[in-house]
């Protein structure tokens, strides 16, 4: 147990570094970023207290708010997504999942896992883009970072996670 | 009272998400100059000190064209001092009385750093590591050796943020040099290259290629700094009056070294300018 929340905090410190100082100044064709500190929510151990879950993505999104010199956007969008987990896990475990495992390919399997994270991803990338675009509003420019961001996002995930179950296996 | 707690504790899920969800919607909301520049005074110190350790690397990176950036300034300053000193041996005379003249330099120039920079949101900010230390204050502007970037919105001890010309918050009193026309430069958040120059009349003969600078009726600029070409005219909406197309001397994805400009008649000016807004 203690192990698995040791494990987590390096996450949530290694996916803000990785965030502010890499992901943050990618820009491909101007529209595609990755955000790949939704990750972390997507990792919390299924059986985390659904009211922790919560808490902790308004944490992630403060902090990243706070490097991104924005006020609320990446907190507003994180805390959908957290709030959003408990039912998403809910469609997306079968029977057979432990009730303390972790999301991942070996628990949930590649297409289950891969639904539930794209799931995840798409709302959180979907209120940050919305919300960002209030002060501007331009619908295809949203319609075009939201989809090259939702893939960026997803491939830099599913190559985490493929890493992940490699190491794991050994 | 009983009631209440089972209705509470049934649904702390939602009422926990739904105070967050009210805490950042007011965050978002309330984003107005005055708390945001308490706000910003603490990350300014926090994240200047994070993203310095990015920018260190970078700059070592970038030395070469900052380099290049630099010379070739340097050579344009040559040029223009060469053609005054010329223009003052034809005043003859006066030229060793003009030289004996102590003037008071009206503007005083910060180098600093750039090291943290974005230039692909709806509004983009540049983080200086020069601070109130350093003798940088609010309002003060900010060129790279090309051309303005933007001006300084909050002052921490060690770092500064200035407001980019990237955002669609800013707005600065622009001309055309040698015609003076002037109106607002306006940026309409989508391309990092090209910004707007805005109220331009509709009888006013306006070239691809002319030559944008700041028009000094702001006190954040001195008059004169350059700030892009002219690529094309349109129509504006209303249709009384044109904006040009501009394309930025600025280069905003490769930004590093800036001055900050010290104008010794800023406060004055912006006195005077508080009694007109009144």
């Amino acid at each position: 147990m203690k192990v698995t929340w040791l494990r987590l905090l390096l996450m949530f410190f290694l996916l803000v570094f990785l965030q502010v100082w890499i992901c943050d100044r990618i820009h491909i064709l101007g529209y595609a970023t990755p955000y790949i500190y939704i990750y972390f929510l997507i990792k919390l151990p299924i059986d985390t207290n659904k009211n922790l879950v919560l808490f902790l993505s308004f944490i992630m999104g403060m902090v990243i708010d706070l490097f991104n010199y924005s006020l609320g956007i990446n907190i507003l969008a994180s805390i959908i997504a957290g709030f959003s987990r408990f039912y998403l896990l809910k469609l997306s475990t079968t029977r057979d999942v432990f009730e303390s495992a972790t999301p991942g390919f070996a628990t949930f399997g590649k297409s289950l896992f891969l639904r539930y994270a794209s799931c995840l991803v798409f709302l959180h990338h979907l209120v940050l883009f919305t919300v960002e675009a209030f002060s501007a509003f331009d619908l295809l420019r949203i319609i075009f970072s939201l989809v090259g961001s939702f893939i960026l996002t997803m491939t830099i995930i599913f190559a985490f996670e493929s890493i992940n179950t490699e190491v794991s296996k050994r | 009272m009983r009631e209440l707690l089972n209705f509470i504790q049934k649904n702390i899920y939602w009422l926990h998400f739904i105070l967050l969800i009210i805490i950042s919607g007011l965050l978002i909301v309330s984003n107005n100059q005055f708390q945001r520049s308490k706000y910003l005074y603490v990350v300014n110190e926090i994240a200047g000190r994070v993203y310095s350790v990015t920018s260190n690397i970078k700059s070592y990176i970038g030395l070469r064209d900052a380099n290049a950036d630099l010379l070739e300034r340097i050579s344009q300053l040559e040029e223009s001092v060469c053609s005054y000193k010329n223009r003052l041996e034809l005043l003859g005379d006066s030229y060793a009385d003009a030289r004996n003249l102590q003037l008071n330099p009206s503007v005083d120039f910060i180098p600093g750093r750039v090291t943290y920079n974005t230039y692909t949101k709806s509004e983009n900010y540049v983080l200086i590591n020069k601070g109130s230390k350093s003798g940088i204050k609010q309002d003060m502007g900010v060129v790279s050796p090309r051309g303005i970037v933007g001006v300084i919105m909050n002052v921490s001890d060690n770092y500064s943020l200035a407001i980019s010309v990237l955002n669609s918050k800013f707005q600065l009193s622009c001309k055309i040099k040698d015609k003076n026309y002037f109106g607002p430069l306006v940026w309409d958040s989508k391309d990092y290259q090209y910004t707007y120059l805005e109220n331009l009349p509709r009888h006013a003969e306006l070239l691809s290629g002319d030559t944008i600078i700041t028009s000094g009726y702001s006190a954040f600029f001195p008059e004169g700094l350059p700030v892009g070409v002219i690529e094309g005219v349109y129509k504006q909406k209303d249709d009384n009056y044109n904006r040009a197309k501009i394309k930025l001397f600025t280069d905003f994805s490769a930004l590093s070294n800036v001055l900050v400009i010290d104008n010794y008649w800023r406060e004055e000016q912006v006195e005077l300018l508080k009694d007109i807004n009144n």
